[in-house]
């Protein structure tokens, strides 16, 4: 984290699943980020986005107002600021273009592919180039090298 | 023929004898004079009488055209006129009309009679009736359009019922997976609140064995085929968070995974198993900031999966006792199940498990004799 970026990740998690969405607060507590906040809904996501206007946005496809995710993502995607990575076990549902999102972690995933996942992405941000070696349950949206340097 | 026709030329009655020859004949014949207007009819045969219905008088030096009907096709009459204006042969089949007004089809060949000189002065033609023929043909390509109608909407049915069929099993493969990642954080919240002890390790073992039966499931429904998936593709993942999880430094790890296709059935059992394994190596193998090597290879041979874990440690006797020695009794219970054989040893230093485990035939699927031709 220190050597990718003066200060830590903020970091919104758009997860209806309240077990799911505390352990990953969590885990990306343990990795030294800040949980900017937790949606459960579209609405409250698009809100949360609007108003904290986080680095990363981690996006569960179903939320409690239903497959919502994508849509979210388009929302938060179109933050310059906001990077969106999704977060779901419902893969197949995410389009072609990934909504704007740079790639997705698959569920059920272990705490190595996340803790990969957002290193990935914080190295990219700040510029460096990054490996995805060794992350198979990390799979990046085609062209996200334009949608990730900023 | 050829001899005959010059047998008969030389006869005085020739004539009188192809007549007879063509009166008597099964085949409809008609002959109409072509130098005449409207082509009357001078001659038909018994036969052409029986297929119309008419007798000679109603037909004798009228025009055929007396056989067509509103159902005769007016391009075939008009293609009949221009072969004979043409004085060419010509062949049609086309609707004529019985004098009881009954129709029939009418497969004709018509062909120019010559003079002398070559003109054609008559026109010859022989009928057929091919009503059965039609009728026949009717019947089959009815029979074709509804057996094409009934495949295309069994297709339909078919492709209706493949559609729920999958969408079923993404609902299901999703929810699988969510309740898999709901367990895990479930698990894992419990360790993060239980003191560190016994407790919390055994909480953090079981959100492990949930991982390794995690990425097994991901694994199988992402690729293509849910009946199977690659062991090396799982044993690769699963050692990349083996490492995470240890000191490079001190202990390495090599990994040499054939790429095999692995039953849905046995896929879960082996993941535990090589999860077990490996682990066990990690934990109790070098105490004490030992270092050394674990290795794992895993080969496809006479339809059984080998596998061998070995370490370079302190050995089973010397390791500190497992306090319930339940990875171990896993991997034997695991090994008993896939009906496969398992040899714990002592190498002096470090401990070499060697596991064979015979594959199913879902696994022996497409399989080739030798592994490394089907790497890809």
């Amino acid at each position: 984290m220190s050597e990718t970026s003066p200060s830590p990740l903020r970091i919104l998690v758009v997860e209806d699943e309240a077990l799911i969405a505390l352990e990953l607060e969590c885990l990306l507590d343990d990795l030294g980020y800040v949980i900017v906040g937790v949606a459960c809904s579209s609405q409250e996501a698009i809100a949360l986005g609007q108003e904290t206007h986080p680095d990363v946005a981690l996006v569960d496809i179903h939320l409690v107002d239903g497959p919502t995710g994508v849509a979210v993502a388009q929302a938060l995607s179109a933050d310059p600021r906001t990077t969106v990575v999704f977060m779901t076990a419902n893969a197949k549902r995410i389009p072609d273009d990934f909504a704007g999102a740079v790639g997705v972690i698959a569920k059920p995933y272990s705490e190595r592919v996340v803790a990969g996942a957002l290193r990935y992405v914080a190295e990219c941000r700040a510029g460096h180039v990054a490996s995805l070696d060794g992350l198979e349950g990390f799979r990046l949206a085609a062209q996200q090298d334009r949608r990730v340097h900023h | 023929m050829t001899a005959r026709s010059r047998r008969l030329e030389g006869s005085m009655d020739a004539g009188a004898t192809f007549a007879s020859a063509f009166e008597g004949s099964p085949t409809p014949m008609v002959l109409v004079d072509t130098q005449r207007p409207d082509h009357p009819i001078v001659w038909a045969n018994a036969a052409f009488l029986t297929l119309t219905g008419y007798a000679w008088e109603d037909i004798a030096g009228r025009n055929c055209r007396m056989l067509q009907g509103p159902m005769t096709a007016p391009e075939t009459v008009a293609a009949i006129g221009a072969a004979i204006a043409a004085g060419t042969s010509f062949e049609a089949e086309l609707v004529n009309y019985r004098k009881d007004g009954s129709w029939f089809w009418n497969g004709l060949t018509l062909s120019p009679v010559r003079d002398a000189d070559g003109v054609v002065t008559h026109y010859f033609s022989a009928q057929a009736d091919m009503t059965g023929k039609r009728t026949l043909e009717m019947t089959m390509s009815d029979a074709n359009a509804n057996l094409g109608r009934q495949v295309a909407e069994q297709t339909a049915d078919l492709r209706a019922a493949l559609e729920q069929k999958t969408a079923l099993l993404h609902e299901v493969d999703h929810r699988v997976k969510n309740n898999l990642q709901v367990i895990s954080s479930l698990m894992l919240l419990k360790a993060r609140r239980t003191p560190e002890g016994e407790a919390r390790d055994a909480l953090n073992g079981m959100a492990e064995r949930i991982g390794a039966l995690s990425t097994v499931h991901r694994m199988l429904y992402s690729a293509g085929d849910v009946t199977r998936f690659d062991f090396r593709e799982f044993a690769d993942d699963f050692v990349d968070d083996l490492v995470a999880g240890i000191d490079g430094e001190r202990v390495a790890v090599d990994a040499s995974i054939e790429s095999m296709a692995v039953s849905a059935a046995m896929a879960a059992p082996l993941a535990l198993m090589l999860h077990e394994l490996a682990t066990n190596a990690v934990r109790h193998a070098f105490p004490d900031d030992r270092s050394g090597r674990i290795g794992i290879t895993a080969r496809r041979h006479d339809g059984a999966l080998h596998m061998v874990i070995e370490d370079d440690g302190v050995g089973l006797s010397a390791g500190r006792p497992n306090p319930s020695g339940f990875g171990r009794s896993l991997v034997d219970m695991v090994v008993r199940q896939l009906r496969g054989t398992i040899a714990w040893r002592e190498t002096a230093p470090g401990t070499r498990v060697e596991i064979s485990v015979p594959l199913d035939s879902v696994s022996l699927r497409d399989a080739v004799a030798d592994p490394e031709d089907n790497a890809s």
